[in-house]
């Protein structure tokens, strides 16, 4: 069972999308900003995040950062109200971009892609 | 001096009377001339002060001006009657009025001009280019002396009478005074008494000088007056236009805080969007289709996505974020990246060598992006050669494509780094984001173009960026960000 970390600063929505992956088959994780994010990246064995970007404390663009550092490869998919985080070279690392819509199914499709995909290391060394 | 009435000695009295007139004359004149704004106005009054009975008393007098161009001497204005019969009658018709010059001055500024036509045909013959420097008119403009033409010659300055003057005037005795001020020739004031051919005196050419400083003074401050009219015009105008710019501006400025509103407005609205419209289809999937319920759910779920739709509209999502493709002179590009990155080049004794193909053509790009892919490229070189190498640049023309390569005699990547180049953060240097060429790699997915390197351990690494010339922006336009095991790499 693939464990997705969803970081969202609003209460609804994180009920929503952890209702709707679990019922997808995942385990889900809730974090309500960036630096919980990352608090809980160290101490949870993590497949996949789902980020907001405009959040206290920490944003999800930072919050990304971080986290890539630490665990190179993890993919993280963007998930946010506003379009314009696009144009920045931050966000250009994340696994997808979405923005922030009721229908969640492109979403989920993002997440399955992602967790299909298989790790860099060994896609390279096959093509090496 | 041959004068054609020789001054007579005025006895005391005589001559204080004839002061008094003089000033007399010159107070109502330039007290009318003050009132004027009008230059055509303020002439005529001139002219009237030099014809007028209880004036300077000549027959006729003629202004002549020197345009604003400054190349001709021209004839501006005349007054004055056509033959002996018209002039008696005006002459009476002024003696039964009673009216002082004071009076008629009052008048003149008024009414409108009554242009005397023969004399206006004449005067408009004068037309002198002022580079004749040998026109007898134009030397006595030039004296600032007033003189009288008398037996053919311009007393007291001596110089011949052109015998045009005599015949166009109709007399051959005239008096001619210059119209100037302290730094500039004016023009010149032409007076004769060609109906009662009364010789002019002495004491009336002085006087006509005189009067004729007065006038230039008028016409001067005419000019100024104007002059300044047109500056408070213009000043005005300037005015009308700051305001009505600042109109604007404030439309413009309340139309951008609205537009901010609105754009916060639509992204507050998104997120309880989400959740409703969320859970609303949740709850739908677990409806049985014959639950009444489903309806009214399907009303709250397409609502919501009518909304998201608006929302997306406001916030302009409908257009995705696209490189701006503009020509770009890639070479050039190329060189001033290697201008930006000239201290570093320096500072770590890399020697940087050229060798742009000069016929590329102008490549549709994103400047900015291929800019920041290129200094990426250079910066990792250079960091790959701490003591020292050659950086080397090339372009080339490939069909369709242009290909930018960078290439170092540096480190060269290790075989342990090399699955990682293209891994968001994943950076060997202790100063560094990680970026740098996940950003190059997708500069070059922006550009539908590809990257490739090669690299060997202590020899160097070489990158070469393929980019279409023309991208087509249907396809190009930006995909989401890609993880980095679907990056195309060749080693």
């Amino acid at each position: 069972m693939s464990t997705i970390l969803v970081v969202d600063d609003d209460k609804n929505l994180r009920r929503l999308y952890q209702a709707e992956l679990e019922a997808e088959g995942y385990r889900v994780i809730l974090a309500e900003d960036g630096k919980q994010a990352v608090k809980l990246a160290a101490s949870e064995s993590l497949d996949l995040i789902v980020m907001d970007i405009r959040m206290p404390e920490m944003d999800g663009l930072e919050a990304m950062a971080r986290l890539l550092q630490d665990r190179v490869g993890l993919p993280i998919i963007l998930n946010s109200a506003y379009s314009y985080f696009q144009e920045n070279f931050l966000a250009w690392a994340a696994e997808a971009y979405i923005i922030k819509s009721a229908d969640l199914s492109p979403l989920k499709e993002k997440i399955r892609a992602a967790l299909r995909a298989q790790p860099p290391d060994q896609l390279l060394s096959r093509n090496s | 001096m041959e004068i054609s009435s020789p001054e007579k000695p005025l006895s005391a009295a005589e001559s204080l009377e004839r002061r008094v007139a003089e000033l007399t004359i010159l107070y109502e004149v330039s007290r009318a001339l003050q009132k004027l704004s009008d230059e055509e106005k303020a002439l005529y009054t001139i002219l009237v002060g030099v014809t007028h009975g209880r004036g300077l008393g000549f027959n006729r007098a003629f202004i002549l001006l020197v345009d604003s161009k400054e190349e001709w001497l021209e004839g501006r204005l005349a007054i004055g009657p056509s033959s002996a019969e018209e002039a008696s009658g005006i002459w009476h018709d002024l003696r039964e009025k009673h009216q002082t010059l004071g009076e008629l001055l009052n008048l003149l500024v008024e009414s409108d001009i009554k242009k005397d036509l023969r004399v206006n045909g004449i005067v408009s013959q004068f037309r002198i280019p002022l580079s004749d420097g040998g026109n007898p008119l134009l030397k006595i403009m030039r004296s600032r002396e007033a003189c009288l033409a008398v037996n053919g010659t311009f007393e007291p300055h001596g110089f011949a009478v052109d015998p045009v003057l005599p015949s166009l005037l109709g007399v051959s005795s005239f008096a001619a005074a210059p119209l100037y001020l302290a730094d500039e020739d004016l023009g010149l004031l032409l007076a004769d008494n060609a109906i009662t051919q009364a010789p002019i005196d002495l004491p009336n050419l002085r006087l006509l000088q005189i009067y004729a400083q007065e006038a230039s003074e008028a016409i001067q401050n005419i000019r100024l007056y104007r002059a300044l009219m047109e500056k408070i015009a213009l000043c005005e105008r300037v005015n009308q236009t700051l305001r009505e710019n600042q109109y604007y501006l404030l439309q413009a400025e309340r139309l951008s805080t609205i537009g901010k509103m609105a754009t916060l407005l639509a992204h507050e609205i998104r997120t309880p969007l989400v959740s409703i419209g969320g859970f609303a289809r949740r709850m739908l999937r677990t409806t049985p289709p014959d639950d009444p319920r489903k309806e009214e759910m399907d009303i709250i779920v397409s609502e919501v996505s009518r909304l998201e739709r608006l929302v997306n509209e406001v916030l302009g999502y409908s257009k995705l974020v696209k490189p701006e493709y503009k020509p770009t002179d890639v070479n050039s590009l190329v060189r001033s990246v290697l201008l930006i990155m000239q201290d570093e080049i320096e500072k770590h004794s890399v020697r940087a060598v050229l060798n742009l193909d000069p016929s590329l053509p102008s490549a549709e790009a994103d400047e900015s992006q291929l800019r920041q892919a290129l200094l990426n490229l250079v910066t990792n070189s250079i960091e790959a050669m701490p003591s020292g190498g050659v950086l080397s640049i090339t372009t080339s023309l490939d069909r369709e494509y242009f290909e930018i390569g960078v290439c170092d005699t540096g480190l060269g990547i290790t075989q342990e780094h090399l699955g990682k180049l293209f891994t968001p953060f994943f950076t060997t240097k202790v100063t560094g984001t990680g970026l740098g060429l996940t950003v190059v790699s997708h500069v070059a997915d922006n550009h539908n173009g590809s990257l490739r390197f090669d690299s060997m351990p202590n020899q160097g690494t070489s990158f070469h960026m393929r980019l279409a010339l023309h991208p087509d922006v249907a396809s190009a336009t930006r995909t989401p960000p890609r993880a980095a095991s679907t990056r195309e790499v060749t080693s």
